[in-house]
């Protein structure tokens, strides 16, 4: 499994099934594809690293206090911004984000932000549970406090 | 101003996500996470009492998500029976974290106690989610959020029965939202529409044509909801996960989990499929049939039980038949009255598993053959058990009884007069396994021999929330009338 | 007979529900388990993405600005699968854990055995 033609190979690969998770992801709201679908890939490829390189590299790249706060962020921010879209547009504040023409792709209003933020939320979480079934708790990850 | 108010039931929904769930990991200290939970479920608990006196004075209200109307959009409908049911959620839920702020590092490991008080913001902000919606689907996904975080709350505990108890719950709970998913499935091809009033309209034009098509979905609607909420043949998960989870979380799972499905249930009955057409269809009689033979079964399964969370557990499923026997009387007093059983049995459930939980931290012990003289050692506690019990079997002004009366009422207004026999028989049966735990707790000179007054009582403002809890459910016992005439006021026959 | 010839893809999505159904429930393999609900949740997917195709209709992405609401085939199963799919996709990593969490306690992930056990 962690012979060096696996991880060279791997490094070619890794930073190409990032960028089409990214791909996926920013171009979500215009064709098929999305936070979900997007973030998943980018979360295959947290876990193949892992697989590859092994659990000690990993946890020394992803550190997983540091992980965990990213999605807490992502989460607070998705929340708070939709949240307030749909609260302003009910007591009357509408329509101060342009639109944009359908199919470019700075349009669909708020879509694509919180396109991103679903992807980096996904991707976190995929890798966690991955994390989850090898360690069997979170806890017991290097750098967890 | 009253467009504020009617952004009231969203904010709170909001507001436990990002404050209670989200925000959580990221504060270090384990009593501050308690402290921002405990006021987060406060606020929800006061915005829904301005919303309830919103409601009672304006009347029914909907919230629309971004502007969008009922066919295209996600609405929330707030009208008096959402609110009340609302509000007896938070209340709960707010008295048993506070409960649980004095002891639940007694049965959960330390570092879990954040994920414990995440995971009830999740519950209760799922929950509201079920009672307010009006879309399906939409029910759906937030039925399923709400199986995750009762199964967070059973397996906080990590011990062997959790795991077995959880993974039991977890796949007949899939099971049942699998049901419920492929009955959306139906009737989506039937209307075409998600929104409820509208694939109401759509089956009214329609139903003659397809009627096998929605006999078929209203079936997999009841058992699978059915499923999720303990309905008497499909319990079998209830027991094991209810006396295994810590006390708070039981208090949460038998008071509330198991309620919001009857709603969403009753939604479906109501205003999807309309009087009309369940009435015709006797899926209503199925409900009457498994409603009453879970009272009567329930009770009978609770006196064989040795151990006194188990008791209260299989009481919860005799419980639920009250429910489902009112839904399944079919007329307005019936439904009714399974509504205001939902708010009774909410508060005296919780009430009852947070002392019965009290008695086994204090004393640790947990058959009920332990219990013996701990009326003398815990006197406060054992008198909230007994009135919460009284009220269970259906003694006077409390709320056990006052459902009962009307249910009675009920059965006589539908013709069934046979049906009394089955709820004077449940009553008996209730009264057969409670009045033991009550009588050798408080009487009996060998039963108090060697026993110290007072000696393992908890301090009284640990008992605060329990006493809360009480109170609030003799208050819907001595103002039932009024409480019947809210909810007659939204119900939606 | 016809009628299952027109419809095809709705008598194997029920056929494919039965089975999961029964796995879930018959098997006592922690696994094949969890392996009978993803059966059942799928080909709820599946009867559901059937109801909003339309045949010979493409699916929902604009292409250089061009809208035309009839030419395209029905979005909203495909969405509300899309957040099935999710829902799955927690459900299942849940039961994977909780898997992992019985084998560890019990030694075991044959249902009949736990069940065997003498519990205190």
């Amino acid at each position: 499994m962690k012979t060096s033609i696996v991880k060279n190979v791997v490094k070619v690969i890794l930073p190409l099934i990032q960028i089409f998770g990214a791909y996926v992801i920013i171009f979500g709201h215009v064709s098929p594809g999305g936070g979900f679908a997007g973030g998943s890939i980018v979360g295959s490829s947290l876990i193949l690293y892992r697989l590859i390189y092994g659990s000690e590299r990993a946890d020394r790249k992803f550190i997983y206090f540091y992980l965990l706060k990213l999605v807490s962020i992502s989460l607070v921010v998705y929340g708070t911004l939709k949240g307030l879209i749909f609260i302003l547009e009910h007591l009357g504040f509408n329509g101060f984000i342009p639109i944009g023409v359908p199919g470019n792709l700075l349009s669909g209003g708020l879509i694509m932000p919180l396109n991103v933020l679903i992807g980096i939320v996904v991707s976190i979480t995929f890798y966690f549970i991955a994390t989850l079934f090898e360690e069997g708790e979170l806890e017991n990850v290097n750098g967890a406090e | 101003m009253s467009r504020i108010i009617e952004l009231f039931p969203f904010i709170t929904i909001l507001l436990l996500l990002i404050f209670g769930a989200f925000l959580t990991p990221l504060i270090k200290k384990k009593s501050s996470i308690v402290r921002t939970n405990i006021a987060i479920n406060i606020i929800t608990m006061m915005m829904n009492l301005v919303t309830l006196v919103y409601v009672n004075n304006y009347g029914t209200f909907i919230f629309k998500f971004g502007h969008y109307g009922s066919p295209f959009g996600i609405i929330f409908h707030i009208g008096p029976v959402e609110v009340a049911i609302a509000m007896m959620f938070s209340f709960v839920i707010t008295m048993v974290s506070w409960y649980s702020f004095y002891s639940i590092e007694k049965e959960i490991e330390e570092k879990r106690v954040g994920f414990y008080y995440i995971l009830n913001s999740l519950l209760l902000a799922s929950l509201l989610g079920i009672v307010y919606t009006y879309d399906v689907f939409n029910g759906y996904v937030f039925l399923e959020l709400s199986t995750l975080a009762a199964c967070g709350i059973i397996i906080v505990k990590d011990k062997k029965e959790n795991i077995k108890a959880a993974i039991k719950y977890l796949m007949l709970s899939t099971l049942g939202s699998g049901l419920v998913l492929m009955g959306i499935a139906f009737i989506y091809s039937i209307s075409g529409h998600l929104s409820m009033e509208y694939i109401h309209e759509a089956i009214v034009a329609s139903s003659l044509a397809k009627e096998n098509l929605l006999l078929i979905s209203i079936v997999l609607f009841s058992i699978g909801l059915g499923i999720k909420s303990a309905m008497f043949p499909m319990h079998v998960w209830l027991p094991d996960a209810h006396t295994t989870a810590p006390s708070p979380s039981s208090a949460i799972l038998s008071g509330l989990v198991i309620k919001a499905p009857v709603i969403f249930l009753i939604k479906i009955y109501y205003v999807v499929y309309g009087f009309e057409f369940v009435n015709s269809s006797r899926i209503l009689q199925l409900m009457l049939i498994f409603g009453g033979t879970g009272m009567i079964m329930g009770s009978l399964f609770a006196r064989r039980q040795k151990y006194l969370k188990r008791l209260i557990a299989y009481s919860s499923v005799a419980q639920m038949g009250y429910i489902f026997f009112g839904i399944g009387l079919g007329n307005e007093l019936g439904l009714i009255m399974a509504i205001y059983h939902i708010l009774a049995h909410g508060l005296t459930k919780s009430s009852l598993f947070l002392s019965a939980g009290s008695f086994i931290e204090q004393t640790g012990f947990k058959k009920i053959e332990d219990f013996k003289g701990i009326g003398k050692e815990m006197p406060v506690t054992l008198g909230i058990f007994t009135l919460s019990a009284l009220s269970l079997i259906g003694i006077p002004v409390l709320p056990g009884f006052i459902s009962k009366w009307n249910l009675a009422l009920a059965s006589i207004d539908s013709g069934m007069i046979y049906l009394l026999i089955v709820i004077l028989l449940s009553s008996l049966l209730n009264a057969v396994y409670y009045f033991p735990i009550i009588i050798n707790g408080y009487f009996g000179e060998d039963n108090l021999d060697g026993k110290v007054f007072k000696s393992k009582s908890k301090p009284i403002k640990e008992l605060i929330p329990v006493i809360l809890l009480t109170l609030a459910m003799i208050a819907i016992g001595f103002m039932s009338g009024p409480v019947i005439e809210f909810i007659r006021s939204g119900i939606y026959m | 007979m016809l009628m299952v010839q027109n419809s095809y893809i709705e008598v194997g999505a029920i056929i494919l529900f039965g089975i999961g159904f029964m796995i879930l429930l018959l098997n006592n393999n922690m696994i094949k388990k969890i392996i009978g609900m993803n059966i059942m949740d799928t080909s709820i997917f599946l009867l559901f993405i059937s109801i909003g195709y339309i045949h010979g209709k493409e699916a929902p992405i604009i292409v250089d600005g061009e809208i035309n609401a009839m030419g395209y085939v029905n979005p909203i199963p495909s969405g509300l699968m899309l957040t099935g799919i999710v829902v799955a996709v927690s459900v299942t990593g849940l039961m994977l854990a909780l898997t992992i969490k019985l084998y560890e306690k019990y030694g075991t992930i044959e249902l009949d055995e736990i069940m065997n056990m003498r519990s205190d």
